[in-house]
């Protein structure tokens, strides 16, 4: 029986609505919280779209946040005359056609690999990313590169990128939505479940799985140009970030791998959780975070939307038998 | 479309670092029968589908579906051209209903991505999965995740179903009902191309019987030329004294 999206689609519009007021209504240091929410949970969207549906977890995403990044900044300082309202789409374009290049040039090889062989050999791909970015003094890695501001002078910076990160987040969204919901997104979960018996049944596994990749890589990219300007200067260490790669495993676990919701709330909760709850524990905060992920893992292996779809199932077995 | 086969294997041999799997194999396959291919363990019988549907490459020799060479042709074109395969040890997708893993033969395969619904349906139909359509294929016995591979299978539009085994681990009930499948799949226009031990179920339904032993065919004939054949009584039925 299929369910109805209107019921998510009008849950989905009231929360756009409501972090839409975000910056009218939060302190400062909350809007900076939100805006690190809203870039997760779009990187978690777009991880997913490859590690999530299509099973094939990468470890080195990162990789196309600093290709993005990078190349977006270096071709708008190449083009400074341009009018400023034309620089973010410069970038964007620059940054998604950068990581598109990239990523088709190594989809063949990198995915023959499949479970932890492909999920290390793309951590291996961010850090070769990382040490030519640092060490080619045209990327400027080591130095750092400025890039220029975007945001209008009658808006407060914060609050821009705050709603850019919204709408990026919320376009992301819906072409995880779309995939999900398709011929090819079908095609991913069951690559996702068994590859070989996928193939049998007709499924061009090889093409899907390349494609999957581009775009996954191609919408990190594009998130990473924004975050490139929401820092205004970026140096190697800041963008090419382990921590990154592995937060976006983290947040497909902790809200439900191979959902469409499960990196948002993933995203929302590890971000909330670290930057406003264990972040005041100073240096306790790590050893905390790490306990409550493994405690979370340990205790809802299907995420969090896993556990309530359990719960839910469990529920009329509680009902009194009256 | 030769008007006599739907499937040709010509000359079609493997070996695995010298070990001979298949040797030298033909035949050619009616368009509408049941053929069952039978033989010991280790004969060759999951390696020749496996050639078949591409998931293994031959050392030599050609398969033609419909008339068109596909030896060397990736699994999944194969599997659109028309050929669908249940697997001898059940491969579901273990985290998607029934419906849904009927629903992914029915996008791909030879179904294009036309009537998707009303093929799903036709496919769980066949099967007797109806009642089981909501459930997780996780949550199924051994019974039935055999029926759900063959309704996968069928889901693909496959004009020529390679069932391995489907009766394997089956009680006597649940052998009849999925003997009762492959009839009622064969009366819907497929081919079926049966490998199968349980003799009992193969002569009865079966219009062909084809004897593999060690990677050659000892035998080609109807079920009943077949079980006389004294070379295949050596190899694979045995005689009633030597059982008893």
């Amino acid at each position: 029986m299929k369910r109805s999206p209107v019921p998510i689609v009008l849950l989905v519009a009231a929360g756009v609505v409501l972090l839409a007021l975000g910056p009218f209504i939060l302190p400062p240091f909350y809007v900076r919280v939100g805006q690190l929410m809203l870039y997760s949970a779009g990187l978690g969207l777009a991880w997913s779209i490859l590690g999530g549906f299509a099973g094939y977890a990468s470890f080195g995403h990162a990789a196309f946040i600093g290709v993005g990044a990078f190349a977006a900044g270096l071709a708008e300082n190449s083009l400074s005359s341009l009018p400023s309202i034309l620089v973010l789409p410069l970038g964007l374009i620059v940054g998604g056609g950068a990581c598109a290049i990239l990523s088709a040039a190594v989809a063949y090889p990198i995915l023959r690999l499949r479970g932890t062989f492909f999920a290390i050999a793309m951590l291996g791909v961010s850090h070769v990313c990382a040490e030519l970015t640092n060490n080619i003094d045209f990327f400027q890695g080591s130095l750092g590169l400025n890039l220029p501001a975007v945001a209008p002078a009658s808006m407060d910076p914060a609050n821009f990128f705050y709603w850019l990160y919204l709408v990026a987040g919320l376009i992301v969204l819906l072409i995880a939505w779309q995939i999900r919901r398709s011929r090819f997104g079908a095609g991913l979960l069951s690559i996702r479940e068994d590859e070989d018996t996928a193939r049998m049944l007709g499924v061009p596994t090889e093409r899907y799985k390349r494609l999957a990749f581009v775009v996954s890589a191609v919408l990190t990219g594009l998130l990473g140009v924004l975050y490139a300007h929401s820092l205004g200067y970026i140096t190697t260490d800041s963008v090419y970030r382990d921590d990154t790669n592995l937060s976006l495993i983290v947040y497909s676990l902790l809200g439900g791998m191979g959902t469409l919701f499960g990196p948002v709330i993933g995203a929302f909760l590890l971000v909330f959780v670290t930057q406003v709850i264990l972040a005041r524990l100073l240096d306790f905060h790590l050893f905390a975070t790490g306990l409550l992920l493994a405690v979370l893992v340990l205790a809802a292996p299907g995420g969090i939307i896993g556990l309530v779809r359990a719960l839910r199932r469990r529920r009329p077995d509680m009902a009194p038998a009256e | 479309m030769s008007a006599t086969s739907i499937l040709q294997v010509e000359r079609l041999s493997k070996s695995f670092r010298g070990l001979q799997a298949i040797a030298d194999v033909s035949f050619a396959i009616t368009p509408g029968s049941i053929t069952s291919i039978i033989g010991p363990n280790g004969a060759g019988k999951s390696t020749l589908f496996n050639l078949i549907t591409g998931y293994l490459a031959p050392t030599a020799g050609m398969v033609r579906f419909k008339d068109r060479p596909i030896t060397g042709m990736a699994t999944n074109r194969i599997a659109e051209l028309g050929i669908g395969r249940a697997f001898q040890i059940a491969r579901p997708f273990r985290d998607l209903s029934v419906r849904e893993n009927v629903r992914i033969g029915a996008l791909f395969g030879k179904a294009g991505a036309r009537d998707v619904e009303a093929t799903t349906r036709r496919g769980m139909e066949l099967a007797s999965l109806i009642p089981l359509a909501d459930q997780p294929a996780s949550a199924l016995t051994v019974g039935q995740l055999r029926h759900l591979e063959v309704a996968r299978a069928i889901a693909t539009r496959a004009d020529l179903l390679l069932a391995d085994e489907p009766c394997a681990g089956l009680n006597p009930t649940e052998t009849a009902a999925m003997i009762d499948v492959l009839r009622q799949i064969r009366s819907s226009g497929v081919t079926v191309l049966l490998v199968e031990h349980d003799m009992p179920s193969v002569m009865e339904v079966s219009d062909r019987l084809l004897v593999l032993d060690a990677g050659t065919l000892i035998a080609d004939g109807s079920p009943h030329e077949v079980a006389k054949d004294p070379k295949v009584i050596a190899a694979y039925l045995g005689t009633p004294d030597a059982s008893s």
